[in-house]
């Protein structure tokens, strides 16, 4: 009983949550599932589009990057073209030195130039910082720019870093005659930074050019080129990893973040232009649209977590009325009704637990009416009374009847106090009745000092003939082991029993609600009529019963006996002394002066 | 879509925020001005001119102490160990100073040097300085010598030459026998003629006035340029051709001048100080150099001191002619 106390109050908890987690799990699937999907296929698609969008944006900035600066080392080149126009003459000197110097004024970019006449000699050398030259200088046939220039019309020097910092080319043209000689033009990589810098890709992208063995050349930041070939590592990575992409690649730029790149070759003097746009930048319209579908799908979340609460406490509520009922119709209080109003499937619950609860109550009324019947009533009676008023009806069956009569109590009534007598009543009376409950009789009355007994009505039984003989043996010996006791407080009282069987009407008479179950019939008549022809101790009985039980009770005849009230003398039947106890022979003699008096 | 490039993406997108925060800021910053030269100033004016355009407001996110210690960079070393001391967050010194700062190593000093700083020591190499020093240098010394070849350009018939030259400023003898190199190559007969710092300016302008001499040759230093109509003037008057080494002379009347424009200096320098002021580290910033050098030319001059431009081949070459 305690455990099942405790168990409503420790299972309740769990369920509900559960009920929560299945509501919520639920609503999940439903609203924020579908946002989920939605936002990954709309991020997915934007992201492929953009990047494209990008690719194609980058790929036209970094040809524009690359178209300048082939124009910045064609013009460097073209330029040198106009010195080596004309063979040297005799004296030439001084014009190609003013050449020289206009072509300084011409590009900002070129800090020295060179003219060689065609035997590899330098003749003029013109320079920002250095003294200028003229006349017959250093030979410089075996230069490999005088070597490429003469072998392709123009050479384009590798990449050097001036005291490891500051980029410079040179470049060599060739005239078309052998006679013009070679100029050759040292330039300043720093100067096509303006090129570079020029060039904005959206908001925060750049262009940045390395040549061939990946050192860069220029970028937006210049003391990044003027780190000279120590920042050549990485930006080889970058151009590796570009380079190995056939269209816009995301790679981790430069500055160590994420970017989308794409390169282009310059042809001419091998160096690739990388453009770069951050994919914070990039791809800022679908992280937007990113963003918008978190804030919808928190919003799903916290209507799904709000819907799944208000469900869950809707049920909860009802659910804990349901429990509370429960618990107060265990302890007994069945007038409890539960209101539910919620008009669904739980208020039609609502509906039939009252309607229990009131079933309940009815039944409870009942068995409380039983046990009060059982008071009054032989116990099978009384529960036939609840259960099935059919057998109490009037109707006709052969039964057993047993009756049975103190002896001497008219004497002993007389002689003792009213409490001396109640006192040995009560306990008469119980001990009747415990015989009766024992052996499933009916007990049909107590009359004074007698008592009537009923057999195989109104509940049947297999064998009522035995049965009604072995309770008269029990109640004859129960009553005499009593009678003993009342013997020796001085009481001289003594028991004997009638039994007969034969059919009787059993039914229920009486008026005004005030029922008795009782048998009718001359079988009734007969057993009266043996027990107050028995003497103490004896238990006597018709020739029906003795019939009946002969192979199981020995039977003694005592013979023909006349019987009042009827035309025939009867046999009569004791049940063999041996099956009943001895009486002290003091009692017995006092039996027969109580016989005297009684009869 | 590539899985790894979503989560570059995806991280990218998460990082940016970081990144946007950690800009900016209204941090008060202190900046120590150390030079040689003396006030007033024209290359404190040029880095406080490049420091506003990057949107510096003195007195709201940046301070400027300046310390003067006129032709005596060893008065200076005093201030390292004020360094020390006060809540420095950048050094910049102009010209000569640096040599008084090679001390200081927890602060980053950003230089304008005219001579090679590996060779002065505070850095390690241009590309990659690795010290606290960074900055820029003028490549006075090459120039040197093509300033007075520029000179014999203008005034083919020059053969005496008057060099005017403030001993003050360190770095100033190697600055003359880089001149002196040149002349000898040229044919040209120098005189040397200096002084000692603003006070000795006007002796020093007398002796030159003195001189035999077919035209001047002026180093670029802050006494200089700050005296500069003054010299100007005396050339005009005697009639010399004048070379110079920033355009600044030529405005206020030199003939010519050739040399890295002084404002474009400074405006780097101020945004190397931004960028060390942003948290850079200065031994990752190359020393830079400058890479356009202007040849000014003043007409009105050449006009006065009766120099035919039209037979030289200057007119063409100059970047800024001034009428």
């Amino acid at each position: 009983m305690t455990d099942a106390a405790a168990q409503p109050s420790s299972c309740t908890m769990p369920p509900r949550r559960s009920l929560f987690c299945k509501y919520f799990a639920t609503l999940f699937v439903a609203a924020v599932v579908p946002l989920i999907l939605g936002a990954a296929v709309e991020a997915s698609f934007g992201y492929r589009d953009q990047r494209r969008q990008i690719s194609a944006v980058l790929q036209a900035d970094a040809r524009a990057a690359s178209d300048r600066i082939e124009a910045f080392s064609e013009g460097i080149r073209d330029q040198l073209g106009w010195m080596v126009q004309l063979p040297w003459a005799a004296g030439g000197d001084a014009q190609h030195k003013i050449d020289a110097l206009r072509l300084l004024q011409q590009v900002p970019a070129i800090v020295s130039v060179s003219l060689l006449d065609e035997t590899g000699t330098e003749r003029v050398f013109v320079s920002r910082l250095l003294l200028n030259r003229t006349g017959r200088g250093i030979d410089m046939s075996t230069d490999p720019a005088v070597v490429g220039a003469r072998a392709n019309k123009v050479w384009y020097g590798p990449v050097q870093y001036q005291r490891d910092s500051e980029p410079y080319m040179r470049i060599a043209v060739a005239g078309s005659l052998p006679e013009a000689g070679v100029a050759i033009a040292e330039v300043n990589l720093k100067l096509i930074w303006d090129v570079i810098a020029a060039i904005r890709i959206g908001e925060t992208g750049y262009a940045i050019v390395v040549d061939n063995s990946g050192h860069l050349i220029a970028h937006p930041d210049i003391s990044l080129v003027l780190r000279g070939r120590a920042s050549s590592g990485s930006f080889g990575r970058i151009k590796h990893l570009v380079g190995a992409a056939s269209g816009g690649a995301v790679i981790t730029g430069d500055q160590g973040n994420p970017v989308v790149a794409l390169s282009v070759r310059a042809a001419d003097v091998g160096w690739t232009v990388i453009a770069m746009l951050p994919t914070s930048e990039a791809f800022a319209s679908i992280r937007a649209a990113l963003w918008r579908s978190s804030i919808l799908i928190a919003f799903g979340v916290l209507i799904a977590l709000a819907l799944a609460y208000w469900r869950a406490h809707r049920m909860s509520g009802p659910i804990k009325q349901l429990e509370e009922g429960v618990e107060r119709i265990r302890t007994g209080q069945f007038e409890h009704r539960i209101k539910i109003f919620s008009g669904d499937e739980l208020q039609q619950l609502a509906l039939r637990f009252n309607e229990m609860a009131s079933e309940l109550a009815i039944s409870q009324q009942k068995s409380a009416r039983i046990e009060r019947l059982k008071q009054f009533l032989p116990s099978q009676v009384a529960e036939l009374v609840e259960h099935s008023h059919e057998l109490l009806e009037g109707q006709r069956r052969e039964v057993a009847v047993i009756f049975g009569d103190l002896r001497g109590f008219t004497a002993f009534s007389t002689r003792n106090e009213p409490d001396v007598i109640m006192a040995v009543m009560r306990e008469y009376y119980e001990a009747v009745g415990a015989v009766t409950t024992r052996h499933e009789a009916t007990l049909i009355g107590f009359d004074g000092d007698g008592v009537m007994l009923l057999v195989n009505a109104p509940v049947a039984c297999e064998q009522p003939a035995t049965q009604a003989v072995r309770l008269a043996i029990d109640l004859q010996t129960t009553v005499q082991s009593l009678a003993g006791k009342w013997c020796d407080a001085g009481h001289a009282i003594g028991f004997g029993v009638g039994v007969a069987m034969g059919p009787a009407t059993v039914g229920t008479v009486g008026y005004n609600g005030r029922l008795d179950y009782t048998a009718m019939g001359a079988v009734v008549n007969l057993a009266s009529r043996l027990c107050n022809l028995a003497k103490d101790a004896q238990i006597l009985a018709d020739p029906t019963i003795a019939g009946r039980v002969r192979d199981s009770v020995p039977m003694a005849s005592l013979g023909q006996r006349t019987i009042k009230g009827y035309d025939r003398a009867l046999e009569v039947f004791a049940v063999a002394p041996a099956d009943l106890p001895s009486k002290p022979p003091g009692s017995a003699r006092r039996m027969r002066e109580k016989e005297a008096q009684d009869h | 879509m590539k899985r790894r490039e979503f989560i570059l993406l995806i991280g990218g997108g998460l990082a940016w925020p970081a990144i946007a925060r950690a800009q900016g800021g209204t941090k008060l910053h202190r900046i120590f001005w150390v030079s040689t030269e003396s006030e007033p100033d024209p290359f404190l004016d040029g880095f406080r001119e490049g420091m506003r355009a990057l949107g510096y407001v003195e007195g709201r996110n940046v301070t400027f102490e300046t310390h003067y210690a006129p032709g005596n960079p060893q008065a200076l070393r005093k201030i390292v160990s004020e360094l020390q001391r006060a809540d420095i967050d950048l050094v910049v010194s102009s010209g000569p100073a640096t040599r008084a700062m090679t001390a200081v190593t927890d602060v980053p000093v950003l230089f304008a040097l005219s001579g090679d700083p590996v060779a002065l020591g505070v850095v390690k190499s241009l590309s990659h300085p690795g010290t606290n020093f960074t900055g820029s240098t003028f490549l006075s010394l090459e120039l040197a010598g093509k300033r007075v070849e520029l000179l014999k350009d203008i005034y083919p018939k020059l053969r005496k030459l008057a060099v005017f030259s403030n001993t003050d400023h360190p770095g100033e003898p190697l600055e003359w026998r880089a001149t002196l190199e040149s002349c000898r190559n040229l044919g040209i007969e120098a005189t040397y003629v200096p002084f000692s710092g603003a006070r000795e300016i006007e002796n020093g302008l007398m002796a030159a006035g003195k001189v035999d001499a077919e035209a001047l040759l002026v180093f670029p230093d802050a006494v200089t340029l700050v005296h500069r109509a003054k010299i100007t003037e005396l050339a005009i008057a005697r009639r010399l051709p004048s070379m110079f080494g920033w355009s600044e002379y030529c405005d206020a009347g030199g003939l010519l001048s050739y040399g890295a424009n002084q404002r474009t200096t400074y405006f780097r320098l101020a945004t190397y100080s931004d960028r060390i002021l942003r948290g850079e580290d200065p031994s990752d910033l190359p020393v830079m150099r400058p890479d356009k050098f202007e040849l000014a030319v003043n007409l009105k001059t050449a006009r006065l001191v009766g120099i035919d431009l039209d037979v030289s081949s200057i007119l063409f070459r100059a970047s800024k002619v001034i009428s």
